[in-house]
């Protein structure tokens, strides 16, 4: 168990966002969050990481399965860029706030990271002229330097070209291979229903749907 | 689920204040005797003094019920912290008044830098600021939190500013020696009516403001229950 | 938390010093300050060391303002403000690194704003120097302490900076007091009640704003918007 949520819910001022959710996040499944716009799906995840406190409920982090990996990595729709960086730059800081090892953020991990998104010739160049989709790649490329046993996805796609979407798919399935759990909010949940494993689906601020991707239809709370 | 009516209390703690505020403008005016170098203006006094010390109780109950607030999350907190905070700036501001016409008249100025005038003061300005950040649109959670922590800072820095004025002042002609010396039996005696007469009136302000506060969070769920 | 805190100080520096505008803008500020105060005077006359050492921590006290906004204002535009709260160190890092680089900004602004006072305003240097440039060192770490925590209130850019002015100012009083009677006495060489007590005041206000800023600092930096 890397994640656990039970009975959560929580209040913004006067008003319910989200109530009752109970979900378990295992090792090496891909979970996909799903739900009509304001269901309460980014607030959901926002508790998971721990950025929002439950009104009620608990959530509970497990211990990552070999301790050499980060807990956590977040990746939503903003790129938490510093645009007067580099994009080397950028990626250094965050290695250094994580404490990352000294192997983990010499200079040649961090190029290998950023040759992985195909960033490498831009390396030294202001992020702040990235595009959409440049930036959404260094963003996840600060994600996976972290190594992250619990992966939580806030529709990291919204914009994308299909380079970028090709690169993170293929980074979201390397990642659970390598064993993390991954809770994903897509923006197409029917075409991403295939890379999935569970689908965990919220509407009319309670959980509608959870089990197995296989036996989810969509249509039931396309509303 | 808290009540919505108010406590009977309240209003008798209102009368109670009214009633034993009547009583002091008889002590004040009829049986303390008139000072002799002052004249008649010593009388200010007499408000002064209540004003002054239950403004300090208020900054202490914004201080007590922040650090409630912030540890227990429950909103009565909040709304307390709010209401003796206005009736703090309130009180302090016509504190502030009082003294100003009482040094005029007793040492020919305005306004002075007796360490208490001054601690008054830069606190008025504290707690005012203070009541601007609680009008801020911002969520009930992040406001009531970051005013909580305001609320606490700003009675931290009360002992400083009142150590930094009275050094200040040290570099001043001190331009007098101590204003509440030399009383007379019946003066005391009238001052410390006062006293817990404006105790009555402040607790009275304090928790009428308080339930209002509550009533209005109150409606506000009621009002977004219903158009949602 | 350390190397974390200089993490984002080093960072925070690297943004504004380099190659972002902020640190001129909180500086053009604080020396349009001290020469709108210069006019105060008339033509042949000299302020006297009071009124210089009151407008050189006007300026400071303004331009920490700014630095403080700006530093804040750095992690909401991609939501990196996130990111800081995701790393594994406790929150409070952020509070000191902040500190760490609005401390150095601050040093940065007044190593200019001095010689500006001195030129404007008409100063010399004292004997008693040294014990000036103590007191500033002092002062600016309780300043720093308070804005760094008070700063955070402009999470989600809801209080602007005319708001933390207000709230900040009056906190400050014993700071600056204590600042200009001892940058008085760094002008004038003339402090007769001593400088020992108004030191022994800015580290008490030092350690007490320091200690609140630990304690505090969570409960304004978090991930609620």
């Amino acid at each position: 168990m890397l994640l656990r949520l039970t009975r959560v819910a929580k209040f913004y001022g006067n008003r319910l966002v989200i109530k009752d959710v109970s979900f378990e996040v295992s090792a090496g499944t891909v979970t996909l969050l799903a739900g009509p716009n304001g269901a309460g799906k980014s607030t959901l995840l926002k508790l998971m990481a721990g950025l929002s406190r439950p009104s009620a409920g608990s959530v509970e982090h497990g211990a990552a399965p070999d301790a050499s990996g980060d807990a956590l990595g977040y990746l939503g729709h903003q790129t938490f860029i510093y645009p007067e960086l580099t994009a080397f730059e950028n990626l250094a800081f965050w290695a250094r706030l994580h404490g990352l090892a000294p192997e983990r953020c010499s200079e040649e991990a961090l190029l290998a990271a950023l040759e992985r998104m195909e960033l490498k010739r831009f390396a030294f160049e202001r992020a702040g002229g990235f595009s959409r989709g440049m930036a959404q790649r260094l963003n996840l490329a600060r994600v996976l330097l972290l190594s992250p046993s619990l992966l939580l996805l806030d529709e990291p796609g919204t914009g994308l070209d299909t380079r970028s979407m090709a690169i993170l798919h293929r980074e979201i399935a390397a990642a659970r291979d390598r064993g993390a759990g991954i809770v994903w909010i897509s923006h197409s949940v029917a075409e991403d229903l295939a890379r999935a494993d569970r689908v965990l689906a919220i509407a009319d601020k309670r959980v509608v749907y959870s089990g197995p991707a296989a036996d989810y239809v969509p249509e039931a709370v396309a509303c | 689920m808290q009540t919505n009516r108010l406590s009977p209390a309240m209003p008798l703690v209102g009368i109670v204040a009214g009633l034993a505020l009547a009583l002091c403008q008889y002590m004040i005016f009829v049986y303390a005797p008139v000072e002799q170098t002052m004249g008649i203006v010593q009388k200010i006094f007499y408000f002064h003094m209540p004003l002054a010390w239950w403004s300090l109780i208020s900054f202490l109950t914004v201080f007590v019920a922040s650090i409630a607030f912030l540890r227990t999350r429950n909103w009565k907190w909040d709304a307390l912290s709010g209401a003796a905070a206005e009736v703090g700036v309130l009180f302090s501001g016509l504190a502030l008044i009082t003294g100003s016409i009482w040094g005029r008249h007793s040492w020919g100025v305005w306004w002075t830098w007796d360490p208490r005038l001054t601690t008054t003061l830069v606190m008025w300005f504290v707690y005012a600021g203070y009541l601007v950040l609680r009008t801020l649109d911002l969520p009930r959670e992040r406001l009531g939190t970051v005013s909580a922590v305001v609320g606490i800072v700003a009675f931290l820095d009360v002992p400083l500013v009142f150590l930094s004025a009275r050094l200040w002042r040290s570099i001043h002609p001190a331009v007098f020696a101590s204003k509440g010396g030399g009383l007379e039996a019946e003066m005391k005696t009238t001052v410390i009516a006062c006293i817990v007469a404006f105790g009555f009136l402040w607790v009275a302000l304090t928790w009428l403001r308080a339930a209002q506060r509550r009533m209005a969070a109150r409606i506000d769920v009621l009002a977004t229950q219903t158009t949602i | 938390m350390l190397s974390a805190a200089l993490a984002i100080a080093s960072k925070d520096l690297r943004l504004l010093l380099s190659r972002g505008t902020g640190l001129v803008q909180a500086l053009l500020l604080g020396l349009l300050l001290i020469f709108v105060f210069s006019l105060s005077q008339r033509v042949g006359e000299v302020m006297g060391p009071q009124g210089a050492a009151a407008i050189f921590w006007l300026a400071s006290a303004f331009c920490q303002v700014l630095i403080f906004n700006t530093l804040f204002a750095i992690e909401e535009a991609n939501g990196a403000r996130f990111g800081l709260l995701l790393a594994p160190v406790p929150v409070q890092a952020v509070w000191l690194g902040k500190g760490i680089a609005g401390f150095t900004l601050l040093l940065c602004a007044q190593a200019v704003f001095l010689p500006a006072a001195i030129v404007f305003l008409g100063q010399t240097v004292s004997p008693l120097w040294h014990v000036g440039l103590a007191t500033v060192l002092l002062a600016d770490v309780g300043i720093v302490a308070l804005g760094a925590l008070l700063g955070a209130l402009s999470q989600g850019q809801a209080a602007r900076e005319s708001l933390l002015s207000i709230v900040l100012f009056p906190l400050l009083v014993p700071v600056l007091l204590a600042g200009i009677r001892v940058g008085a006495a760094a002008f004038a060489d003339d402090i007769p009640e001593g400088v020992e007590s108004w030191l022994g005041l800015v580290a008490a206000f030092d350690a007490l704003f320091l200690g609140a800023g630990i304690v505090l600092f969570p409960f304004v930096y978090g991930g609620e918007e």
